[in-house]
């Protein structure tokens, strides 16, 4: 069985390899180890998302059942996205779940993954935070991913205000990614999240 | 109990009920108890203990029938009957009116046909109505040319590849195309990968809900495809134990036996809480829901009770805190990761993790239950006071729960002591055995009556207060009464009348049956 999964794994690394996407650099592959049991994917941030220009790197770990169960999937690239979780980079995603089918492919996975960023599914959210703020103050998630894109996965955006609010709470001897992330999680009102940081 | 009080209660007892008492005594020959068990008795429950090979046998003349009916391969029928809780008529009724939709809706075809797949799985599909069991296997020549194209770099691939061969899309290898098997939507893999695609499925435990392996397709595969590619013989009892279990567990009518090892399946026409006792391992269960049972109170009400009462270890704790039942089919999840969009492992069902309600109706409602989620102590000023409150009520249930439940447990040991003691009797020669026979009919009255007793108390913990509640109250009460002076006139059984006891037996258990009458909620008044 062991067998199918790294003859698979070979074919669609290969797929991926001579793909249009990756001539067109929006995905990429590569091995971790010699055994094909784990792999590290990237995609880059779809045009007129606040993706864009990012890089996000995955983690892809092939179990020995594959391709009749799914591949384990995560975002190692902290992202600030309805469907991911900005904690674990854990994914929302029906393919990688039940939904997943023996035909499917690493590159439609990937493809998948890329398609996901440009249409969040915020009804069927992983990361409840962003959910919210996705639905209710979609201007400043826009604003959140974007700074995220930007401080993560070397998007070209930069945010002066958002920067500065995060250095005054590492002033005050909080780590820069908590301090991102209760800021985010906070709408950026630097009072509630030094309320929150602290009580 | 002190004497006096109790002459009085007997006193009592004796003037409320003596109409009873005489109905029991001089009633032999009334026949309105005889013809119509129900009324007189509001446990009476009708069924019968069936081996797995008579329910076999029962299932598949149910599938025969609707074969004959449908001409249909018995496969097939099989996943119709089950997706229709085995109501033959429905079925038929539906494939009357659309047997395509019916299709459909079984998973037996896709909702729309393949457009790729042009004419001969069309033709496929219509045969499989028309009961070809060689309806899975695709000898066409049509669709290679989709397929082989992404073939062209594989190092597997043949040089002198026959215009036979085709790329298997899950095992990228090539083969012949007679080699290759589709359903009826159409997405043609070769044998081996769909024999090991079943294998990893039975092993996870899916069995007739396996589906195609291609994206975006649930077709469901039939049994005689699974059985027709698995070929190792531990994989195939695997596969009939799985199905068999769902299609037991799908009929309505029909229910395991919970004892451990247990292979007896009960069935029984009157789909109710009522009490069956399978006939050979002797385990008492409720027949609605596989649990012990719990007259008056009913199931849904008992899991939450148990499910309370387990707080001794830190598991009910963390179930409370980390799993859920499945609002559809009440099987406990628990929640390792993901996102609040729940399907539930057993029934399929879609639901919301927070609210537990419908996911379908749920849409952009989401955002009460995050709210729910951030901010679970509104109004925390009384919540404290609250607890303390409920938790008071509660202990006060569950002592009583508690005690009744230790009783029984004593009583036994009474009823072992009450053995030793008759044989003391008879040895020294007061009285014979068969005359001290109705000391066992007691305790065994006692324990059926006590055994309803403690159910009552999870009942009354949930009733919403009333008049409704003072009455059942009032009953248990009086119930309880007569049980602690039956159990009384037991322990002290040589030096009371042979006669108050018997009526107390009586009255014992008329007040249960009252209770039960008014209370149990499967019983149907007519």
């Amino acid at each position: 069985m062991a067998n199918m999964a790294v003859s698979r794994i070979k074919r669609e690394f290969k797929e991926v390899m001579r793909s249009e996407e990756i001539v067109q650099c929006s995905i990429k592959i590569e091995l971790v180890n010699d055994s094909w049991t784990e792999l590290r994917g990237e995609i880059a941030g779809p045009p007129d998302t606040p993706y864009e220009g990012g890089k996000f790197v995955l983690e892809i770990k092939v179990p020995e059942t594959y391709p009749f169960n799914p591949p384990k999937v995560r975002f190692i690239t902290r992202i600030w996205h309805p469907n991911i979780s900005s904690v674990t980079g854990a994914i929302c995603l029906d393919i990688l779940k039940d939904n997943w089918a023996a035909a499917m492919t690493l590159r439609t996975v990937l493809l998948s993954l890329q398609a996901l960023l440009a249409a969040a599914e915020p009804d069927d959210p992983q990361d409840a935070v962003v959910a919210y703020q996705f639905k209710d103050k979609h201007d400043l998630f826009v604003l959140t991913a974007r700074h995220w894109t930007n401080a993560y996965a070397g998007g070209p955006t930069t945010f002066p205000d958002c920067d500065s609010k995060i250095q005054r709470l590492k002033d005050m001897g909080i780590d820069e990614h908590d301090a991102r992330a209760v800021l985010s999680k906070e709408n950026w009102n630097l009072e509630k999240a030094t309320e929150c940081l602290f009580s | 109990m002190d004497s006096d009080i109790e002459m009085e209660m007997e006193s009592d007892n004796d003037g409320e009920f003596d109409d009873d008492y005489d109905y029991y005594n001089t009633g032999e020959d009334c026949d309105v108890e005889r013809l119509d068990p129900k009324r007189a008795d509001p446990e009476y429950f009708e069924y019968e203990c069936l081996t797995v090979e008579d329910i076999e046998k029962l299932l598949n003349e149910l599938v025969e029938k609707l074969n004959t009916i449908l001409q249909i391969t018995p496969s097939l029928a099989k996943v119709l009957l089950l997706e229709h809780q085995w109501n033959n008529a429905a079925v038929v009724e539906k494939y009357r009116q659309d047997a395509n939709a019916l299709l459909v809706s079984a998973r037996i075809k896709p909702p729309t046909t393949a457009v790729e797949t042009a004419s001969t799985s069309a033709a496929a599909a219509a045969q499989l109505r028309l009961s070809s069991s060689s309806g899975y296997r695709t000898s066409s020549s049509a669709s290679t040319s989709s397929l082989t194209t992404a073939a062209s770099g594989n190092p597997q691939q043949q040089q002198q590849s026959q215009p036979q061969r085709r790329m298997c899309p899950v095992c990228a290898s090539t083969q012949p195309n007679d080699k290759f098997y589709s359903l009826a939507c159409g997405h043609s893999f070769c044998k081996d990968c769909w024999t090991i695609y079943f294998e990893t499925q039975i092993f996870q435990g899916i069995s007739i809900q396996i589906g195609c392996m291609a994206q975006q397709c649930n077709v469901r595969v039939p049994e005689d495809l699974v059985l027709t590619l698995v070929t190792r013989p531990v994989m195939r009892d695997k596969y009939q134990q799985f199905a068999f279990k769902d299609y037991v567990k799908s009929h309505p009518q029909l229910r395991f036996c919970p004892g451990p090892n247990c292979q007896i399946i009960v069935q029984s026409s009157e789909i109710c809480a009522k009490r069956a006792i399978c006939k050979v391992c002797h385990t008492g269960f409720c027949f609605k829901c596989g649990m012990d049972y719990h007259a008056p109170t009913d199931c849904q009400i008992i899991r939450k009770w148990l499910t309370k009462c387990a707080d001794d270890s830190e598991t009910a704790n963390y179930i409370s805190a980390h799993t859920k039942d499945c609002p559809k089919c009440h099987i406990c999840i628990e929640k390792n990761g993901g996102c609040n969009h729940m399907q539930c492992f057993n029934c399929k069902h879609d639901f919301c993790w927070m609210c537990l309600g419908d996911w379908k109706t749920h849409g952009s409602e989401y955002y009460e239950c995050s709210r729910y989620k951030d901010n679970p102590n509104i109004a925390n000023e009384s919540v404290h006071v609250q607890a303390r409150e409920a938790l008071k009520k509660y202990l006060h249930y569950y002592e009583r729960w508690e005690n009744h439940s230790k009783s029984l447990k004593l009583e036994q040991q009474t009823i072992d002591r009450l053995r030793q003691r008759i044989n003391t009797k008879v040895m020294n020669g007061s009285g014979t055995w068969i005359d001290w026979q109705y000391l066992f009919n007691a305790a065994a009255l006692l324990a059926k009556c006590r055994y309803t007793l403690q159910y009552t108390y999870p009942y009354a913990y949930y009733m919403e207060p009333g008049s409704r509640k003072n009455l059942f109250e009032y009953q248990q009460a009086q119930l309880e009464a007569e049980i602690e002076n039956l159990s009384w006139k037991i322990e002290r059984a040589e030096t009371t009348d042979r006669a108050v006891l018997e009526n107390q037996m009586d009255i014992a258990e008329k007040r249960r049956t009252t209770l039960l009458k008014d209370f149990f909620p499967v019983i149907v008044k007519t």
